[in-house]
């Protein structure tokens, strides 16, 4: 316990000036392992396929070649064609970007959403954290792709169904397992001389309090990255996520579902493809897990 | 005693809210079931007339009102579309998705908590990366893409090995008690070993964390060996905490559930709740939403007692121990 404060006092209180030195000590220790080199060249390849696919895919998304329908792999279909005679490899490569977006504002909104309820959960006012925490208890355990039914009903089948029942979802056990840091440091006594000298709790909350949960936080969204793209595939197979005409990964594996008979290879691709990202995503939650604790990895601790 | 008083009233609060979220969010539909029976072109008196029929042109709190009276006598009431009882729709459903649920937990136990201890137990480096290489991608499989592998393996006529039925649930339903358990094999194969992946490695971790914690040290000083403290000591310690994990796990398995049951044609709830979503059948789709979240706060209530019981830490906090 002695230790993990003097470790909670070293990191609070530093300026962002040494945030960018910071990020680069972490990828550089991601980098020095075998799993994390793994995961960082996925996720570079991940957001260069995104944008390029904004502006060149091997044959156009909507250009349907007629004549070679369920082709096998060529120099011109680099994975065959599916059943309209669209490129295969065009639509994983178009997907790329769809389920980028959603893991991106997926994450986003549950940290926003799981700061707020962990600044809420440990708020001086009995209110405002006793209403937090039961929110959070009560919702905890509604799986997310309940939300997301719900949600559909009135939004119908959308990208941010999946966006806000993932935020939501995520949100909450973001700031459930954020809570007991946030509590810890909230009743330390770099806290308490803080407000002593006249800082406002908003002050020491920004600057004491929520960044001892950053690193709880960081690996926990990145492993949420990962759970919103299977959410993605599970949820436009159901219908009520990504709708169709929408190129996504989970797009492409429910439209070979139907063939899967006939032409089993073409459901290989899509399903490899989330496989790939999505253990990419654990890996990198995990080592990161190590990378961004200074006790595990001394260089952190350099950085002044 | 106190302790789960206040997690029933917390419980009962939840319901409350979510039965509010799920009433309110059906409300704001555009197109009404009223609208889709009458036809795209149907003149307006007669999609009021039908609104009227079905009650849909009381105020809210009246509509919510008679929703709560009836599920409070566990009467669903009766689907818009079919004029069928939503009550024996549901259990007939459910007589399919329970104990594929079911069946995927145990599953998800036999491979989870097996391999885990094998994995805590393993010394070979060979044997160490394999159970880790399984940990980290068996969770990471869509469902869909496992259900689809699973088919193209073991379904019966389609696959390398057919040995499974892959579509659909026998017409005699659970009187063809072999028939409907063999439909239930691949699917709960799917939802399993993927979460048993998961399991795994929470409970490799757990069981790590404890080898390196001085308990099991002890139990090795007393004589056991390193596989008898693990198995007995370590197993008994980490229960609490995979008991927290197997609870949340739970509510993840639905939506496995939901998927796998669509693709393997099986008539559950996860597969009605898409078709009804599909046909606006309000009643029925609010009444089905209201049941499953019901069953999972339902869980966590259990899983949060359980929790409690048996972690001896915070039995204390229980009015004379259990």
């Amino acid at each position: 316990m002695a230790d993990a404060k003097s470790r909670n006092r070293r990191i609070s209180g530093r300026g962002d000036a040494s945030l960018a030195k910071k990020i680069a000590v972490v990828l550089r220790s991601l980098w020095a392992r075998g799993e994390g080199k793994f995961a960082l060249v996925v996720l570079a390849l991940w957001l260069v396929v995104s944008l390029v696919s904004l502006v060149w895919t091997p044959q156009s998304l909507w250009t349907t070649d007629g004549y070679h329908v369920w082709a096998k792999p060529s120099a011109a279909h680099w994975l065959g064609t599916d059943g309209t005679g669209s490129d295969v490899f065009s639509w994983l490569m178009a997907g790329a970007r769809t389920n980028l977006l959603i893991a991106v504002l997926a994450v986003a909104l549950a940290g926003v959403l799981g700061m707020a309820l962990t600044a809420a959960m440990v708020s001086r006012s009995a209110a405002v954290s006793g209403v937090a925490v039961v929110v959070v208890d009560a919702l905890i355990s509604i799986p997310t792709v309940l939300i997301a039914l719900i949600l559909a009903v009135p939004m119908g089948a959308s990208v941010a169904v999946i966006v806000i029942a993932c935020g939501i979802g995520y949100g909450l056990n973001l700031a459930r397992i954020a809570r007991p840091q946030a509590l810890l440091a909230a009743g330390s006594d770099y806290v308490d001389s803080a407000l002593a000298n006249g800082a406002s709790w908003f002050s020491v909350l920004m600057h004491h309090i929520m960044p001892n949960t950053m690193p709880t936080m960081t690996v926990q969204l990145s492993l949420s990255a990962g759970t919103a793209v299977l959410a993605e595939s599970g949820l436009t197979y159901l219908g009520v996520g990504v709708p169709s005409g929408v190129p996504s990964w989970g797009h492409s594996l429910a439209t070979s579902v139907k063939f899967i008979d006939v032409y089993p290879l073409t459901v290989l691709w899509p399903g490899l493809i989330v496989t790939v990202v999505v253990v990419a995503l654990n890996v990198f939650g995990d080592a990161l897990r190590d990378a961004v604790d200074p006790v595990a990895n001394p260089a952190l601790r350099e950085v002044a | 005693m106190r302790f789960v008083i206040q997690r029933f009233l917390l419980f009962v609060a939840a319901l409350l809210a979510i039965s509010v979220v799920i009433f309110a969010a059906l409300r704001v539909l555009p197109g009404d079931v009223a609208t889709v029976m009458a036809g795209l072109n149907s003149p307006p008196g007669r999609v009021a007339r039908l609104r009227a029929q079905m009650g849909l042109d009381k105020p809210f709190v009246a509509q919510y009102g008679d929703w709560m009276g009836g599920l409070l006598h566990g009467d669903f009431g009766k689907s818009l579309l079919t004029g069928r009882s939503i009550t024996s729709t549901v259990a007939m459903r459910a007589s399919i998705t329970f104990p594929l649920i079911a069946l995927g937990l145990v599953v998800a136990l036999v491979v989870g908590l097996s391999l885990g201890v094998a994995a805590t137990l393993a010394t070979r480096p060979a044997a160490r990366s394999c159970f880790h290489f399984f940990g980290i991608v068996g969770g990471s499989i869509p469902a869909l893409w496992g259900g689809l592998l699973l088919i193209l393996l073991f379904s019966k006529g389609t696959g390398l090995i057919g040995i499974f039925p892959s579509q659909g649930f026998p017409e005699g339903g659970w009187h063809d008690f072999g028939g409907a358990l063999a439909s239930l094999v691949l699917p709960a194969l799917t939802v399993g070993i993927i979460d048993g992946a998961s399991l795994m490695r929470y409970t490799r971790s757990a069981l790590g964390d404890l080898l390196s914690s001085g308990y099991l040290d002890q139990a090795m000083a007393c004589g056991y060996t390193r596989r008898q403290a693990v198995l007995k000591v370590g197993l008994r310690l980490a229960m609490p905490q995979l008991v927290s994990v197997v609870g949340l796990m739970f509510a993840g398995m639905v939506t496995g559930v939901m998927v796998i049951e669509n693709l393997f044609a099986l008539p559950g709830i996860g597969s009605g709740l898409v078709t009804d979503l599909g046909n606006r059948d309000l009643i029925a789709v609010q009444s089905e939403l209201f049941m499953l979240a019901a069953f999972f706060l339902a869980v966590g209530f259990v899983v949060d007692v359980l929790h409690r019981l048996l972690d001896p830490r915070l039995k204390s906090s229980l009015e004379g121990g259990r």
